[in-house]
């Protein structure tokens, strides 16, 4: 108190002028979070009196001590977290503070935050220079600059990529070998090695359409689709599980990833597959494929347990959903603004609920793949069998139902007295504990009653779970669904596993006012969406204003459609397809240079853009933007199809040029500036296809329900919960890793140690490491050593006994390529060696052959593409 | 790929999990000692160096051993007496608006059906559960305010384990592991050790990288036998063989490697195959545990078949970070499949509780002598904790259903004063009342411990820089100063 009158003579000595510089630094820096609109941690800067009350951390501001001020700590960096979050005032603003506080924090009431100066809850306005940074400006078409040496003159990349290089007196490689150049082109594009014929075909083809021929048998082979959709699905946090407590298996997943596969291999056009992904059910024309695609929205990690008392869940699946689609097809990072406006970019804490406004309505869905017709003869002849079991199962209760009294009445005797008495008390005159005793103890479900039956009644019940058995094998057969997603109530979802209507828990609720009639909406019924809030702090608990659907406010004004209409022929909102049509809009700036950059990416290691999943001001700033603006627009002109980009870039010397060799070393070692084409190691998957392709054992079996890789029993005892089906080595297993069973709870361990990513979140790039347990599971694997032995036999039926022949064979079946001299002399030297130590077992020259097998799947030169 | 970098880019590129500068005296020692088990001999690869890499300040510990009681240890019938409980025994627990309970129905106040008792100079009070635990009470720091937001096991492993409700996040072995390496050449920084029953709830998320580079994530070791997957070659493949073939490997990656000079990663990953050969030695080694005297033995109840399974695992986790592993975690309890694997003590707390206190007292209590009586303790922290604490009230009548609202655990070692008791719960243990502390908190603390500064401590992923304790974390004030 007397603190509080020794500032109030201070105020009122200090002219008012002197206040306002300081008053404003708030208003500017502060008012957002801590203003009349929004008060995080309770502190509210909107008048004097309520900045001096401070917040749920204390005091704030201690007038005349600046030291001791929190406000000062926290914008000083001396306090954590520092404030303003995010950003940071000027060394002059700070001073202007302290000297504040110094004098006593005056404020003049004509100063106060008055809620007419603070924005609504979103605060932040989006400016002129937001707007203008790079990503978000329409990609401009520049002319290739046209190189003066004729060898960078067929591509127009070539003449972007030659201009940087020469700006920064960088000289490229020279063109790559023809060999490396076959297994460069193979194990980018199908991820597979070439044959020893195709690379026998290839070296002697001296046309010099020779290359571009190869890239377009690469693109027109399926193998391609399985290369590239799996970059895509780890993009879209692919799994065949959902993780969590229970990792429920997703049986139909696989059709999602077959779907991605197909979309790689058929070209479809770009645009098509986003908006089959995000809306495919609320596409006009409704392929099959459009329903698949929206598993898109399914394949993420879910709790798939005790949903119905945990509301948070449908929260945490709507980030996902906002998240994955914004990051993946957008490079935005939206999920940053889903508790305050985003700190980088000029994205909206109103903008992340706008799109949680058209996502809400979705339900999950399994939309049958098959006519109306078959469906209807389907469920007809299910609930005909139910309808036949449904007595028997009375009848099993009738017979059950004494024993089981019998067994709680046992359970009971065992529990100590009060517990007894609490039970065995009438309900009327049960005490208040009691009623609480009585009610947990009587839902016991009491187990080992079977003990207690009767030889007969025992007879009895087992004959009709007999006859229950039987009837359950007559159910049809399940008819092939999509996993997909479509609009409706998500509230009136059918209870799941865990979820349990006892009075008092959530699922049990009043039913909200604007409930619909049924989990999917029924034709001639009216359908209102679920209605959508803007959440304080993205706390579900505190549901603000009601939020319509839209999209990010930065784009406005560009022209990009915003129309919601839902298609007349179908009860759906129709919000998520005109969010795909937004996204696909030629007046987007982001999507189709975040998609050329992807595809750069898996060509060269690292995209144009080193952050493929963010375009923002956090992310990194184009190498090349002249270029990924051109491939942008030329993406665009040709129909959004992936597959003339892929032949654009590999058709140009750039991507053809050596990666050994060169000077750049010094100037460049990120080599950023692509002075020579970057050398990098082979993902997991592919290291697996390609041992398999080399051993001559890859089984092409395409598409279809994951195989389950052999995995030992050490490393699948460290689960408990979900599916595994425990297979041994063999060719049904030895199929493209893309098609392996991928569990959240537990990762094929050769893929895991190979940095196969987290499937929980989208993925933009895979880290690669270099640890020892790479090298122990490729020493000593089972299926690595197994696999070099396939190779050393095949080897021997092959090449024959001789040394020199040998050694060329495994050289161009596994490094494509003839080995030098100096090669020759030193394997035959070490297959020498191991035949004078294999002497006497049954086979030295396969013995010795199987040690130079297994060395060769460890080089370095087998493991990179280069 | 980068091309000439310095020579910490290359170790960095090694791996953190994987490498350390070299303790020479403790390798030659590990060499005498490694001879006679049998198998390859621990000896370090010659390249010199590795990938520890330095703290943000002067850190008063350089490795951590975190016991994990998974399923959730009552904490008002262990850590935390509530004598009020059995005062009200049998009335409902009332004035706290809705209690949420995972399973079934509110049940009644229940009192605990254990004594407690003072201990050492503290007089710190611990149940008669854990007299072996009552028997360091000096030595470790009694926290009874921890709290966290999920009240489902899964969850709130992830909170206390990643920092995060969600899955996927990277785990704190794994950031300590990212950010500091190990000291070991030949041993990964991060060992997991769980129950020989099974993993803990969970799983594998608990010990995940994440986003964090692969070399980060937890190695999981079995307590015997071959301690690492793909350890050794499959049969068939003698030392002699694999050694062979390791060398001409070498060979020609050398020639390889020479076309690309200054390639770090290419270096890398050939130094890497040496460093794997010395783990086939190197690993078995450290697990082999009939280098310990008889006496060492006992201490950590290895003589009675109750205790010998985790007292396995606590005897592991001082040899391991004897030989340079920066963190060390050890689960008891298995993934519930039966009312019993876990400390999961719904339907009846005595039974369950009393089981798991019996497997792991001796122990735990053992560790912390053996790692003083070492010289050990001043550098190496010590926790023992859960997921959350149990409800004081009762469920099915005689057990406890989940409290994210209470719990207790303990730090150990790490220089922080022992016998002293941290933040207080209600008369019931119901909720905390004083000094609450989450799991950012003692991520913050715990990084710090190691000198870590746990706000600059990050990693660039999908447009942030991510950090273990997001936005949040503050040090505990008596366990730093």
């Amino acid at each position: 108190m007397r603190l509080n009158s020794l500032v109030f003579v201070l105020l009122a000595a200090t002219p008012i002028l002197a206040q306002q510089p300081a008053v404003s630094i708030l208003q500017r820096n502060c008012s957002g979070c801590h203003g009349a609109s929004q008060q995080m941690s309770g502190f509210n800067l909107a008048t004097r009196e309520k900045a001096l009350a401070g917040g749920s951390h204390g005091a704030a501001i201690q007038p005349g001590k600046p030291d001791e001020s929190a406000l000062i700590r926290r914008v000083t960096g001396k306090l954590q977290p520092s404030m303003p979050v995010g950003g940071k005032l000027s060394g002059s603003e700070i001073a202007i503070l302290r000297q504040w506080v110094e004098a006593g924090a005056p404020w003049d009431s004509s100063a106060a935050l008055a809620p007419a100066q603070v924005p609504a809850p979103a605060g932040r306005k989006i400016t002129d220079a937001d707007r203008n940074w790079w990503a978000f400006r329409k990609p401009v078409h520049h002319q290739p600059p046209v190189a003066t040496n004729a060898r960078w003159r067929n591509s127009p990349i070539d003449g972007f990529v030659f201009a940087k290089l020469g700006e920064n007196r960088l000289n490229p490689t020279a063109p790559a070998r023809k060999s490396t150049l076959i297994r460069r082109a193979y194990l980018d594009l199908s991820g597979l090695p070439p044959s020893p014929e195709e690379l026998d075909a290839f070296v002697r083809d001296h046309s010099p359409q020779a290359f571009a021929k190869l890239v377009d048998r690469l693109l027109d082979s399926p193998r391609y689709g399985e290369r590239w959709g799996r970059h895509w699905l780890d993009v879209a946090r692919y799994a065949d599980s959902g993780g969590y407590e229970q990792d429920f298996t997703y049986p139909d997943a696989w059709r999602y990833r077959d779907y991605v596969i197909r979309a790689f291999n058929e070209d479809k056009p770009y645009d098509r597959f986003v908006r089959e992904q995000i809306a495919g059910d609320e596409m006009d024309d409704r392929t099959s494929d459009a329903l698949i695609a929206t598993g898109f929205h399914r394949v993420g990690s879910t709790v798939g347990f005790r949903e119905k008392d945990n509301p948070q869940y449908r929260f945490i699946y709507l980030d996902d959903l906002i998240g994955t689609t914004t990051r993946a097809f957008l490079g935005l990072t939206v999920s940053c603004a889903r508790c305050h406006d985003h700190k980088f970019d000029p994205i909206l804490q109103k903008d992340y609920y706008r799109l949680m406004a058209v996502f809400n309505p979705y339900v999950n869905y399994n939309h049958p793949l098959v006519p109306h017709a078959q469906v209807a003869v389907y469920e007809a002849s299910k609930a005909d069998v139910e309808k036949r079991i449904q007595p028997l199962k009375d009848r099993l209760r009738e017979i059950e139902e004494p024993y089981r009294q019998a067994a709680f009445d046992s359970k009971l005797a065992t529990f100590p007295v009060d517990i007894q008495t609490a039970v065995r008390t009438p309900p009327e005159t049960r005490t208040e504990g009691q009623k609480l005793l009585a009610t947990q103890v009587l839902t016991i479900r009491p187990q080992g009653y079977r003990a207690l039956m009767k030889p007969e009644d025992l007879a009895a019940a087992d004959a009709v779970s007999k006859q229950i058995r039987e009837l359950e094998r007559q159910m049809p057969k399940p008819l092939p669904v999509a996993m997909g997603v479509r609009d409706g109530d998500y509230r009136l979802a059918p209870m799941g596993p865990g979820d349990d209507e006892a009075p008092g828990k959530a699922g049990s609720g009043p039913r909200a006012d604007d409930a619909n009639d049924s989990y999917i909406p029924v034709a001639g019924n009216p359908y209102r969406p679920p209605k959508s809030y803007f959440l304080e702090r993205g706390d579900y608990t505190s549901p603000g204003e009601e939020m319509q659907p839209g999209f990010l406010e930065l784009f406005g004004g560009l022209g990009v459609p915003t129309a919601i209409k839902p298609p007349g022929s179908r009860i759906t909102t129709g919000r998520r397809r005109a969010l795909a049509e937004w996204i696909v809009s030629p007046e987007n700036p982001l999507t189709a240079r975040v998609m050329v950059n992807r595809i750069w990416q898996h060509h060269f290691g690292r995209g144009l853009v080193l952050t493929p999943s963010n375009f923002g001001r956090m992310g990194r700033r184009p190498s090349h933007p002249e270029l990924l603006d051109w491939l942008a627009l030329e993406f665009q002109k040709s129909g959004w199809s992936v597959k003339k980009l892929h032949r654009l870039i590999m058709n140009s010397e750039t991507y053809q040029m050596a990666s050994e060799g060169g000077t750049g070393a010094e100037a460049d070692p990120e080599n950023a500036l692509l002075w020579h084409f970057p050398e990098r190691r082979l993902e997991g998957e592919a290291i697996h296809d390609a041992i398999l392709a080399t051993s001559g054992k890859l089984n092409l079996e395409a598409g279809g329900p994951a195989y389950f890789a052999p995995v030992p029993e050490r490393v699948r005892k460290s689960v408990a919960k979900g599916i595994w089906v425990v297979n041994e080595e063999g060719p049904a297993v030895w199929r493209r890793g893309v098609y392996s069973y991928f569990k959240r709870g537990m990762k094929y361990p050769m893929f895991e140690v190979f940095d196969q990513p987290d499937p929980n979140v989208t993925c933009e790039r895979r880290s690669v490491s270099t640890v020892p347990t790479q090298a122990l599971t490729l020493m000593n694997n089972e299926f690595v050593v197994q696999q070099a032995r396939f190779l050393a036999e095949r080897i021997w039926r092959t090449a024959g006994p001789e040394q020199q022949t040998q050694v060329r064979a495994i050289y161009r079946l596994a490094l494509s390529r003839e080995p030098a001299q100096s090669e020759l002399t030193a394997n035959v030297a070490f297959l020498n060696r191991q035949l004078a130590a294999h002497n006497g077992s049954a086979s030295p020259g396969l013995e010795a052959l199987a040690d130079l097998s297994h060395v060769v799947i460890n080089l370095n030169e087998f493991l990179y593409i280069q | 790929m980068k091309r000439y970098t310095s020579r910490r880019d290359l170790l960095f590129s090694a791996g953190g999990g994987i490498g350390g500068v070299a303790l020479a005296s403790l390798l030659s020692q590990e060499k005498l000692l490694a001879e006679p088990t049998g198998g390859l001999p621990c000896v370090a690869p010659a390249t010199s160096g590795g990938a520890s890499r330095k703290p943000h300040f002067q850190p008063r510990a350089k490795s951590v051993i975190s016991m994990f009681m998974t399923g959730g240890v009552s904490h008002i019938d262990t850590f935390d007496p509530k004598p009020a409980l059995r005062k009200y025994h049998g009335q409902p627990l009332s004035g706290v608006g809705d209690i949420v309970v995972r399973q079934g129905y509110p049940g009644p106040l229940m009192g605990s059906p254990y004594t407690f008792k003072k201990y050492g100079q503290s007089g710190l009070e611990v149940s008669e559960l854990f007299p072996h635990m009552g028997s360091i009470a000096d030595e470790f720091a009694l926290i009874r305010s921890g709290v966290c937001k999920s009240n489902d096991h899964v969850l709130a492993h992830y909170e206390w384990n990643t920092g995060s409700l969600l899955m996927g996040f990277p785990s704190v072995g794994s950031w300590v592991s990212y950010g500091l390496g190990s000291e070991s050449q030949t041993l990964p920084a991060y060992v997991v050790i769980y129950d020989p029953r099974g993993g803990p709830n969970a799983g594998v998320a608990n010990w995940n990288n994440g986003y964090l580079p692969a070399s980060a994530q937890g190695t999981v070791f079995r307590p015997s036998g071959d301690p690492i997957l793909d350890l050794r070659p499959p049969a068939g493949i003698t030392a002699d063989r694999q050694r062979a073939r390791l060398d001409h490997l070498a060979a020609l990656n050398g020639e390889h490697a020479s076309k690309f000079p200054g390639s770090t990663e290419l270096s890398a990953r050939i130094a890497s195959y040496e460093l794997a050969y010395s783990m086939q030695g190197c690993a078995p080694e450290a697990v082999d545990l009939n280098q310990e005297s008889e006496a060492t033995r006992r201490l950590y109840g290895m003589d009675d078949p109750i205790t010998e399974p985790f007292g396995r695992q606590c005897l592991l986790a001082r040899r391991l970070v004897e030989r340079g592993v920066r963190f060390v975690q050890l689960f008891n309890g298995a993934k519930a499949r039966t009312d019993i694997d876990d400390w999961d003590a719904h339907s009846n707390l005595a039974d369950n509780h009393g089981a798991h206190a019996r497997e792991i007292d001796k122990p735990v209590a053992g560790l912390v002598q053996d790692l003083k009586q070492r010289g050990l303790l001043d550098e190496t922290l010590v926790m023992w904790h859960s997921e959350f604490g149990r409800m004081p009230i009762s469920q099915k009548g005689l057990g406890r259903d989940h409290n994210p609202g209470a719990l207790s655990f303990w730090m150990a070692g790490a220089k922080i004063r022992g016998g002293q008791v941290i933040g207080a719960t209600d008369d019931f243990g119901y909720r905390v009342t004083e000094q609450p502390i989450t799991y950012h908190d003692v991520h913050a603390t715990l990084l710090h411990l190691l000198g870590v500064d746990h706000k600059r401590l990050t990693y660039y992923f999908n447009g942030r820089q991510m950090r273990l304790t997001d936005v949040h974390g503050e040090l505990i004030p008596q366990l730093v100063s």
